[in-house]
């Protein structure tokens, strides 16, 4: 079986991701609707915080619950890590996915000041890949032993690892 | 965006209010909004008329052509009007379809320190930085 196509929310989406490239137009690159209508919202590093909080205050994206912050690491590309933001509005029952981007040595804006949730998560993202985040609170080492040296999720990492337990 | 019903806090609070409403006289206080951390609000009118005035002073410093002041003008002005047509507490929650009236001003205030935070930012202008041209593409 397949699912069905929702083509009114497939263009509620389309509409709102336009509206939001309308009004941010200094952060936003690119705004894409997926197949399965999943709304993806490309941003400048420097727009996260200025991104993250419009969508958790205005009133017509009261995106107020941060359901997820992962990164992805694709080696070949000039900024290694894309982060990624997955947002919930309980207002209006509607997901967005917010992503952006950094290399191994450029850190970028902590989403804390935004979200309290994304306190523990940065710090996986900072412990397993390496992406260091300006103005936590406490960022070290969440799930890796205590004196682990290297980034385990990184593409370069063997799955192994470098040293024999 | 399509508004839904919040959830769950309707049904139970509604009821509890809708009893509160009937019996006592119309214009008095509601015991509880049902929401855990909100009280209840005395006077909700002014509260928003105030918000709502302050808002509009904010963005009244935003470049006239810039997206985010059109709309959000759009928004405050309609929200104003309905709470200034509309003197029943109930009936204003039911017109402007989001939650409770303590809800609403939740929102008038995070709209009013978001609109003071746009004028540092002013994302009105062109796009910083274009992305390397294989940043987003995918399969890589």
């Amino acid at each position: 079986t397949v699912r069905p196509k929702n083509e009114v929310e497939q263009k509620q989406l389309c509409a709102f991701g336009e509206y939001m490239a309308e009004i941010l137009p200094k952060y936003i690159q690119q705004a894409q609707v997926t197949c399965f209508n999943e709304l993806e919202l490309l941003i400048h590093p420097d727009g996260i915080i200025p991104v993250l909080t419009f969508l958790r205050d205005h009133t017509n994206a009261q995106f107020k619950s941060l359901a997820d912050l992962t990164a992805v690491d694709v080696p070949s590309r000039q900024y290694r890590f894309e982060i990624v933001y997955n947002l919930l509005s309980l207002r209006f029952n509607s997901r967005i996915r917010v992503k952006t981007y950094t290399d191994e040595l450029t850190p970028v804006d902590s989403a804390v000041s935004v979200h309290k949730a994304a306190n523990w998560y940065e710090r996986e993202v900072w412990d397993m890949y390496g992406v260091f985040f300006a103005n936590h609170p406490d960022l070290r080492r969440i799930l890796t032993d205590y004196g682990f040296e290297g980034h385990p999720f990184r593409k370069d990492f063997p799955l192994s690892g470098y040293v024999e337990v | 965006m399509r508004p839904a019903t919040p959830w769950p806090a309707v049904p139970a609070a509604a009821w509890g209010r809708g009893l509160a409403r009937s019996a006592a006289m119309a214009g008095a206080l509601r015991k509880t909004t049902g929401l855990v951390g909100l009280a209840v609000a005395e006077n909700p009118h002014e509260r928003l008329r105030i918000l709502y005035t302050k808002i509009l002073g904010v963005l009244q410093n935003i470049p006239k052509d810039a997206a985010y002041r059109k709309y959000t003008e759009q928004i405050v002005n309609q929200r104003f009007n309905l709470v200034q047509t509309e003197t029943d507490v109930q009936k204003l929650q039911d017109k402007l379809n989001s939650g409770h009236i303590e809800e609403v001003i939740v929102q008038a205030e995070n709209e009013l320190s978001l609109a003071r935070k746009m004028l540092q930012w002013k994302p009105w202008e062109p796009l910083i930085e274009e992305p390397p041209s294989d940043q987003w593409r995918w399969p890589v």
